[in-house]
């Protein structure tokens, strides 16, 4: 090792070389004084002086990697003016060693940051000459998006898994006994004009409302039950721009000890604020259902004074439970059947019932 | 219902503007759609006589259960209990003049499963002329025709007491005697809009001693009719079956406002109120006389049944307590007659309420006058947790993916055409519906495809050329053994260039084919963690013959891939060369691993490789693929298709894949020399098994 205390003078060089540039980047290029305690050598300050001037000159990488051969390279001056050491007196030897591996590391900090200064500007250009117009369009593969009654769907589910309820399939084409009989309707009733079915059998129909599900799950569960199902539905009518021949639906019921009227309210109103917003009020009208008993029509307040008639409900009519095996003197439920199709509608001012189904590409990628 | 307000006022005496009473109305559960002014023209123009009576009208809608609500006295009665306003029922003044009615008509009831209660009466000497203004305004309003003053009042009656009527010559029925029967095999009727009539056997008629001269509750007969020249009136006031009527009325197509109300439930006791009340009035307006008394045929009678109701069942079914004194108040101004007797409530529902049966029933009619809005807002108490069903969370994930792979979601009709579900192939198996709307929604679809295809038809139609669309919906076939079966099926479609901009490159480049469709097929199934897809030649009739396929994943088919045949295309009369796929999500989701297993990141680093091979061109890729796989060994990692290249650089009946194989250990750094042994070694194997030979 040549410097007995490398470690040392390291330390030492490297807060020399922070004060050197603090002086650089005040926009002066003169040296600070070297500390007092070490002898000073004309032979290296003018060396270091004549780097300086040469390094601040340099216009480009190129001439200082030049400078950094012809200063600091195996032949370079500093090296040659360290092999004069032996031209010293000898108890000098040590501090004009030391003081030549100071200029080393000077004149190497010079060209490191001239480097970092021309190198900046030389990108700059090179960046300048790459700029593109960020205003012109994305290139962009399309994206799919989700069908809006479909989303819709999928938000009213979510709604309801969160209030307690799970979620069952139920088929769409369904039994009559399921869509009708199981649900209190009397043979030949008026209430079955409002139902207007398509038959694919005698026995089996196009299910006219999620309604239908009720059965199927009592049969095979018991209460506690906390059920919703969705999806199509279809009634014998004409085409136009609020009815259709297919529309759908999502069907709720609880059955338990203790469910009331009041909860069938909350929950619709708890239903209404999530859908909705939070100043949403449901508003409850005597109407009637065969499968509920009392039976409500379901409104809910959408601004202005308006209401939107969402749907049926009501407290599960005994008959019905009778039906499932379920003693309505224990267990009282509700249920409650709501009209998909117009969330959206009035969600986002849709006029045309039919727009959902006919899939122009234009409407449905609005949403 | 059409409810004049001027009529009403006769029956309850209304205090508050007409408006406010709609809103009473709606919110009691008759709601009223629509406040009607009548002008004097339109009151003209149908017969009426304007005059300076109140010509506003409620139109509403009644619910199927409430046929009391089908009369003027049922609105007035629900009026008063909602308000407690006075309400008052006509009270006839009948002043039998003439002989006892008994001598002069006999009546009789064959078949009282069917007719309840028959009144009769006779009036004598009636001069058949108009009505007066007031009677014709009257009807008017309630949206019926004046035709003479006797019909006239029969309708008049029915419409405010609700009980259908109607009025026969008396001399034109046979025998004087009225026989209630079923109708005979094969027997005819004429009825008054002089259309004949074959009536079956379980049709309700009113016969005479000869013939049928009623279709019972529904319409009479055009040849016992009063006419300009009739002078004597039997009146009917009867009481028939609901569901009897609802049939007869069902099997003729004929729906009168007496059948209307028949069917709803007409109140078998106002009968005996509703005919004096007409005699009243053929004597008042026609000169009539009224023979004296009525002859009375009841075998329906029942008794008023009574209702026992639990104070305790009513607060636990509405969440909140009633008082059964006021509960029983509510009641009594529904003209229920109720008590508190021992803490039970005791009502009797009225013969005019055929709905109310059962305890609910009058806890829903406690509830409606307690009013709705006075019901609180609670949740059930019972924790439960909420959740998907298993097939609903697997199509929201599939969902996702397809949308990931590009695909709009389209939503269409599970009732189609028959053009579009014959190109699925599925002939017997498809399930017609027994009664269709029209032909164009007549079939329960097959397969999604078909419609998608319809989909892109009708946005290309309007000058979309680049689609891409999905759909997971339910689809409806026959099985083998006849019964019924159906299944989420998920489908795409794809046409033209999926790119929605690509300024200065061309876009036709990834222009959709079956490649392509078959990327985002995979993609979004891979995407679900679906593995071991293969795809293998298989023809379908919706696909092209030679470019389309079958999907299969662990062996087992689960759907089609191909671009749509040129029949398909030329009856949906599409443009381009779309492709669709099309799978069974039930079948599927058996199919998808639950748990997914984790693999090392390789530690080595991969050597890569290019080869150029010549081979027949009808062998298929996936041959190739495995013979490399086979030869190449554990260190093959991976093989892609760079290019497929078919041309003068090579035979006619030939092709060139380039690949690029990927070579790594899991265990150590490959060399150069091992990966080139290996590289040799399939290249011999390709050889020796296709011939192939090698470019550059």
């Amino acid at each position: 090792m040549f410097f007995g205390t490398a470690g040392g003078l390291g330390n030492w060089a490297l807060c020399y070389l922070r004060g050197w540039k603090a002086h650089a980047r005040a926009g002066s290029w003169s040296l600070p004084q070297v500390s007092s305690d070490m002898a000073e050598f004309e032979a290296i300050t003018s060396l270091e002086a004549e780097a300086a001037g040469k390094v601040a000159a340099s216009g480009s990488i190129k001439e200082l990697d030049d400078l950094d051969v012809e200063f600091l390279g195996r032949k370079g001056k500093v090296t040659l003016l360290l092999r004069s050491i032996s031209e010293q007196p000898a108890d000098q030897r040590p501090a004009f060693g030391g003081r030549v591996n100071l200029a080393k590391n000077n004149i190497a900090a010079m060209i490191v940051d001239r480097r970092e200064s021309l190198g900046t500007g030389e990108s700059k250009a090179r960046l300048v000459a790459e700029a593109i117009d960020v205003t012109m369009p994305g290139r962009f593969y399309d994206v799919g998006r989700p069908h809006v009654l479909v989303e819709t769907m999928a938000q009213i589910k979510r709604i309801f898994i969160g209030l307690g309820y799970e979620i069952v399939e139920s088929p769409e084409i369904e039994e009559y006994r399921y869509n009708f009989e199981a649900l209190n309707y009397p043979e030949e009733h008026p209430a079955m004009d409002e139902q207007m079915s398509f038959y694919i059998t005698d026995k089996n129909l196009l299910r006219t409302q999620t309604t239908a599900v009720q059965k199927r799950i009592m049969d095979q569960r018991k209460p506690p039950l906390r059920i919703c199902t969705l999806g199509k539905c279809f009634r014998y009518e004409a085409v136009d721009a609020t009815h259709g021949h297919t529309f759908h639906q999502v069907d709720c019921f609880a059955v338990d000890e203790h469910i009331t009227m009041a909860d069938l309210k909350g929950t619709l109103a708890q239903f209404c604020h999530e859908m909705f917003g939070p100043d949403t009020r449901v508003r409850f009208r005597p109407d009637f259902f065969p499968f509920v008993e009392p039976g409500v029509e379901i409104a809910a307040s959408i601004g202005g004074g308006r209401w939107l008639e969402l749907g049926g409900a009501g407290m599960i009519h005994p008959n019905v439970l009778a039906a499932c095996g379920i003693d309505s003197n224990k267990y009282s439920g509700f249920a409650f059947g709501l009209g998909i199709d117009r969330t959206p509608m009035i969600k986002h001012g849709i006029d045309d019932l039919r727009l959902f189904m006919e899939n122009d590409l234009r409407f449905l990628r609005q949403f | 219902m059409r409810v004049p307000v001027e009529w009403i006022s006769e029956y309850v005496d209304i205090q508050a503007p007409i408006d406010e009473l709609a809103d009473l109305l709606t919110m009691a559960g008759l709601e009223v759609e629509e406040i009607q002014a009548i002008s004097p023209d339109d009151l003209a123009r149908s017969g009426g006589v304007p005059d300076s009576r109140d010509a506003r009208v409620m139109l509403t809608k009644v619910t199927p259960n409430r046929g009391d609500w089908l009369s003027m006295i049922g609105v007035a009665r629900e009026i008063a209990a909602n308000t407690g306003w006075k309400f008052k029922l006509p009270e006839p003044q009948v002043e039998g003049a003439g002989a006892d009615v008994a001598g002069q008509i006999k009546i009789s009831i064959a078949d009282p499963d069917l007719c309840n209660r028959y009144v009769g009466m006779v009036i004598r000497g009636v001069q058949i002329k108009e009505s007066p203004t007031w009677l014709k305004n009257r009807l008017v309003m309630a949206g019926m025709r004046p035709i003479n003053n006797i019909v006239d009042i029969t309708n008049y009656v029915m419409l405010e007491l609700g009980q259908p009527l109607h009025a026969f010559d008396y001399d034109l029925v046979q025998g004087h005697e009225i026989i209630v029967r079923r109708a005979k095999e094969g027997e005819k009727i004429t009825s008054i809009d002089q259309a004949e009539r074959e009536l079956r056997p379980d049709t309700l008629v009113i016969a005479d001693a000869g013939r049928a001269v009623a279709i019972a509750g529904v319409m009479g007969g055009f040849e016992s009719e009063v006419t300009h020249t009739t002078t004597n009136i039997l009146l009917e006031s009867a009481n028939f079956d609901a569901v009897s009527i609802r049939r007869t009325s069902k099997v003729l197509g004929l729906v009168t406002e007496s059948s209307y109300r028949f069917e709803r439930g007409v109140d078998p006791e106002i009968a005996a109120l509703a005919a004096p009340r007409a005699a009243e009035l053929m004597a008042e307006l026609a000169g009539g006389e009224i023979a004296s008394g009525m002859v009375d045929v009841y075998p329906g009678k029942k008794e008023p049944k009574k209702i026992v109701v639990r104070p305790e069942r009513v607060d636990a079914l509405l969440g909140e307590h009633i008082d059964p004194a006021a509960a029983v108040s509510h009641l009594i101004a529904l003209q229920i007659p109720a008590e508190f007797l021992d803490g039970k409530i005791v009502a009797t529902a009225p013969s005019f309420r055929s709905d109310i049966a059962i305890e609910v029933d009058i806890i829903e009619e406690i509830a409606r006058i307690h009013g709705y809005e006075n019901i609180l807002e609670t949740l059930p108490s019972f924790p439960l947790q909420g959740k998907d069903s298993d097939a609903g969370l697997f199509v929201e994930e599939l969902r996702q993916a397809m949308m990931a792979a590009g695909m709009q979601e389209v939503l269409t009709h599970s009732v189609v055409d028959p053009v579009s579900v014959e190109l699925s192939g599925y002939g017997e198996k498809i399930l017609p519906l027994k009664n269709p709307l029209s032909e164009d929604v007549s079939r329960m679809r097959p397969m999604l495809a078909p419609n998608l295809l319809q989909v892109i038809t009708r946005n290309q139609a309007v000058g979309a050329k680049d689609i891409s669309i999905f759909e997971i919906g339910k689809v409806y076939r026959r099985t083998d053994t006849g019964g019924i079966y159906e299944y989420r099926s998920a489908a795409g479609a794809m046409v033209g260039s999926q790119w929605a901009s690509a300024w200065s490159i061309n876009r036709d480049t990834l222009a959709a084919d079956f490649f392509l469709t078959k990327g985002a097929l995979i993609g979004a199934l891979t995407r679900i963690g679906v593995k071991n897809i293969t795809v293998e030649p298989a023809e379908h009739p919706l696909l092209h013959p030679t470019r389309s396929a079958r999907v299969l994943v662990d062996g087992e088919e689960i759907g089609i891939l191909g671009e749509a045949s040129p029949e398909a295309r030329e009856k949906l009369d599409l443009r381009g060369r779309p492709c669709v796929f099309e799978f069974d999500v039930e079948k599927l989701m058996g199919l998808v691993p639950v748990t997914v297993g984790y693999k090392q990141l390789p530690r080595f680093p991969a050597i890569h490789r290019h080869i150029g091979v010549v081979l027949k061109r009808d062998l298929p890729y996936v041959d190739v693929l495995g013979n490399i796989r086979q030869s190449g060994g554990e260190i093959i990692e991976g093989v892609e298709l760079l290019d497929v290249y078919t041309g003068s650089q090579v035979g006619a009946d030939e092709k060139s894949f380039t690949l690029s194989l990927v070579f790594r250990s899991p265990e150590r750094t490959l060399t150069d020399d091992e990966v080139n042994g290996v590289l040799e070694s399939v290249k011999t194997r390709l050889a020796s098994t296709f011939e192939a030979s090698f470019r550059g």
